[in-house]
């Protein structure tokens, strides 16, 4: 008789906040009553790292910041968020030192309570899950956002392309105002009077609530307009206003100036501009070189475009994948623009691309890794005006900042200029009869695409190759023992094992260690099941999809592979910003302690990947 | 000064109350009450409110909710709301306001009952409120047409604290619960049910004393 008000509002805020949403209603009425109030005000300390802790907190108004011990930034968290169950996991310890951003009201729940919620339901324990399978995928997404906030050094004003918002008084009727977008080729109309700002109207609120409800279209636009949308001031950042975008599922942010007028309207399409122009453009330059210099030039913008989309938040198969498009169109004007000195070819050809230009996921610093296919009719000066071309695509790449490749694997040599029935019998001789140091130099030849010329060429080829080495079981337990020699720095402690490098820092390596071996297994597994895709991930999802590996172990080696290659690409795009050669030797220390929980998650996973690879398909000779 | 006279106000009307009779008065006496000087953080508190049925001094109480708290959070667990029985005829204004009608008034429970309930929770605690002088005046006339005495109630007011704090606000509005909860970051609530108002101001009260510190001695706070 009396409960009926009682806590009605705690519940009902409950009833509203995943993952408390899916619990029943008794459920709800029970942890509200077991939950303490605490409020704490903007910039005071929460949770301190290295504390003991025994509640849940979830955010009842405000917001917080959790830092890694104290430091790195690991997460930002508003109204509804929950934060330090991980320590209830661990049994108290909290690693995460937690600082109100704003005045904060929190509801705190004691660990008792947590711990029978994730026994009694299941929606819980998914959410609050300390699987590694689930933290490191966690560990991704925490990396990107953590990246993202680079977003946050520029300002909207920046970004916005059109000043000078188009707008009108809301009494014009809604015909009246199509038509004054149409003029003035806006997507967007600000609805205003001598007030400021009252709404805004988009195209597609023409669409949905005028067009398609059959809206009369001599009523005001008033009556359809977005009313008092969100807006932001024009100091706000740009992550600012890609989360608010995000949160709210609008596309369009009114942005104010000091007075509160009328400044702008920032389009989602202004953020992508500016994320993505520098990378677009570089690519604009080297399809429009029209000679060696203008190539040189704009292949030498490479670098720092990788660099701009590293720190425009970009996730790591994003920037491999531009990485790799950009270095595919240096290979190709290099070769159209030898061909333009030498002629067109007798025969038809395909420039073919090894390794990780290959299967797209080049990042920058790489050396060239190419060969020529030629079709079987060349005769002997055919094969002399390949050798010409050969020699000058390498050179122009050479000077493209694509560097000789010191294992001899380009067009200039000879070995690397076959037609399409050498290249055959070049790979069946590896396949038929491999042995330990051939397999250490074959690997990265099955690792092919072609980059220009005949495509059906190197097609072909590559189905033949992809066919002949599926049916070789002891060429691939070949494959699946060379892959064991990558040493996976994890202790069975959970410890770093690292090695030192040049200067005495212990270091690893993160191409040798991580990525190579998570390569090695995909390009084996793929090979040995006959499948034709090129790229790691493409393969690994080829294999779940095929069900030749469990969807789970798929993922979590692509998660492991995306992990690294996001620490690989903050690296280098780093020595990219100071001036030094690209690497890929890794100083945790110079990690985060959560990325170094990060990193150990998925050198364990690579490392079980390996030990299941030697299991099943090393097949005695490992 | 001022603080040394309610001091003795207190523990006089205090001992009368330990003459009483009634053993809950007694034990209201007898409980371990905060010295003035005691920092805030280490004293009980109690946000209370009642709904009444008017705002005249024989008004009807209709609703009563209440829960202990201290600086270190407010335990929802201990949330009590009551109804109180009410034969009387309500002030239709009123009921429009807090949506308790005469149907649920007479279901309620009787009101020395939750008199008795109430100064139990009472002994030893502060209590919390916007506008305590009500609550006060409230409990005092409960328990005197209970027990023949009005005890005394000590209290903080939110209201007030506000008033020093945001000090030159244009008219009564921006003083008021949900006004004064803004400022500091806090959420609407449903107003008029007795507890959801009574947590209200039991928070605006944690977020009042972030701007004036945990070592505040109840003397400087009390009203």
């Amino acid at each position: 008789m009396t409960m009926a008000s009682e806590l009605s509002e705690v519940r009902s805020f409950l009833g509203d906040a995943p993952p408390f949403d899916r619990l029943s209603e008794d459920q709800q009425s029970r942890i509200a009553r077991r939950i303490v109030v605490r409020y704490f005000r903007s910039g005071e300390t929460i949770l301190e790292a290295g504390s003991h802790n025994d509640q849940l907190f979830i955010i009842r108004s405000g917001a917080v910041e959790l830092r890694l011990a104290g430091e790195d930034l690991t997460m930002r968290l508003g109204q509804g968020g929950c934060f330090a169950y991980p320590s209830l996991l661990r049994g108290g310890e909290v690693r995460n030192t937690t600082r109100a951003l704003e005045d904060t009201l929190v509801y705190c729940l004691p660990a008792t309570e947590f711990h029978r919620l994730r026994e009694e339901s299941e929606s819980l324990r998914e959410y609050f899950n300390e699987s590694e399978t689930e933290r490191i995928r966690a560990a991704v997404r925490d990396l990107r956002q953590k990246r993202s906030s680079s977003l946050e050094h520029a300002t909207i004003e920046q970004l916005i392309v059109h000043s000078d918002p188009v707008s009108c008084p809301p009494e014009m009727p809604v015909c009246d105002a199509a038509a004054l977008m149409s003029e003035r080729d806006v997507s967007t109309l600000a609805i205003c009077d001598e007030g400021g700002l009252l709404g805004i109207f988009t195209d597609k609120d023409l669409r949905r609530r005028v067009v398609a409800a059959r809206f009369p279209l001599d009523n005001p636009v008033r009556e359809v307009m977005t009313a008092s949308p969100q807006t932001l001031p024009r100091d706000a950042s740009a992550a600012e206003a890609m989360a608010l975008m995000a949160a709210g599922g609008f596309r369009h942010i009114p942005i104010l100036g000091d007075g509160g007028e009328l400044l702008a309207v920032l389009s989602a399409t202004d953020i992508l501009a500016f994320l993505g122009d520098s990378a677009i453009d570089t690519g604009m330059l080297v399809a429009k070189a029209a000679g060696p210099a203008p190539l040189v030039a704009a292949s030498a913008q490479i670098p720092e475009s990788f660099a701009r989309m590293e720190a425009g938040g970009f996730h790591a198969e994003h920037i491999m994948r531009f990485t790799s498009a950009l270095g595919e169109a240096v290979h190709r004007k290099a070769a159209q623009l030898a061909e333009a000195e030498l002629g067109p070819p007798p025969v038809p050809y395909a420039l073919l691309a090894f390794g990780s230009l290959a299967r797209g996921e080049q990042l920058v610093g790489s050396d060239q890794d190419n060969g020529i296919v030629m079709d079987d009719r060349v005769d002997e000066e055919g094969r002399a005006y390949f050798a010409a071309l050969g020699e000058r695509i390498s050179d122009l790449l050479d000077d493209s900042g694509f560097v000789y490749c010191k294992g001899g694997i380009m067009a200039k040599n000879p070995e690397q200029r076959l037609t399409a029935s050498e290249w055959k019998d070049r790979y069946a001789r590896w396949i038929a009869d491999p042995d330990e140091d051939s397999i250490l130099r074959a690997t990265i030849y099955f690792d092919m695409r072609a980059v220009h010329g005949d495509v059906g060429l190197a097609g072909r080829l590559h189905e033949d190759v992809v066919a002949l080495a599926s049916q070789s079981p002891l060429f691939v337990s070949f494959l699946a023992r060379d892959a064991q020699r990558s040493k996976i720095p994890l202790g069975i402690f959970r410890n770093l094992v690292l090695e030192k490098s040049e200067d005495g820092q212990k270091v690893f390596d993160a191409k040798a260690q991580a990525i190579m071996p998570a390569i090695d297994i995909a390009r084996t597994l793929a090979l040995s099941e006959g499948l034709s895709e090129t790229g790691t991930l493409e393969r690994l999802e080829a294999l779940a999809a095929s069900g030749h590996m469990s969807p789970g172990d798929a993922e979590s080696l692509k998660d492991a592979f995306l992990l690294v290659n996001e620490l690989r690409i903050t690296h280098q795009a780093e020595q990219v910003r100071t001036d030094t050669a690209p690497d890929n030797l890794i100083n945790p220390r110079k990690l985060s302690p959560l990325e170094r929980e990060y990193l150990k998650d998925a050198f364990k996973v690579i490392g079980s990947g390996l030990d299941s690879l030697k299991r099943n398909l090393a097949g005695g000779i490992a | 000064m001022l603080e040394a006279l309610r001091k003795w106000r207190f523990a006089r009307r205090l001992k009368e109350c330990g003459r009483s009779d009634h053993a809950s008065l007694r034990a209201y006496a007898e409980a371990e009450w905060p010295a003035a000087s005691a920092p805030i953080s280490h004293v009980p508190l109690l946000a209370l409110d009642f709904e009444l049925d008017g705002l005249g001094k024989d008004a009807h109480v209709l609703q009563a909710g209440w829960l202990p708290f201290n600086l270190s959070g407010i335990d929802l667990s201990q949330a009590s709301s009551r109804d109180i029985r009410s034969k009387a005829r309500l002030d239709d204004d009123a009921v429009a306001v807090h949506g308790i009608g005469e149907t649920r008034a007479r279901e309620g429970e009787h009101r020395h009952k939750v008199t008795d309930e109430l100064l139990a929770a009472l002994a030893g605690k502060v209590v919390v409120a916007h506008g305590a002088s009500i609550e006060r005046g409230v409990v005092e006339r409960l328990v005197a047409q209970r027990f023949g005495i009005a005890p005394p109630v000590r209290a903080i007011c939110t209201l007030e604290l506000e008033r020093k704090l945001s000090p030159g606000l244009v008219g009564t509005e921006a003083y008021r619960l949900e006004a004064s909860r803004a400022r500091y970051n806090l959420s609407p609530h449903s107003q008029h049910d007795a507890l959801a108002d009574a947590l209200a101001s039991a928070e605006l009260f944690l977020a009042q004393l972030t701007r004036m510190g945990r070592e505040m001695s109840l003397g400087s706070l009390e009203c």
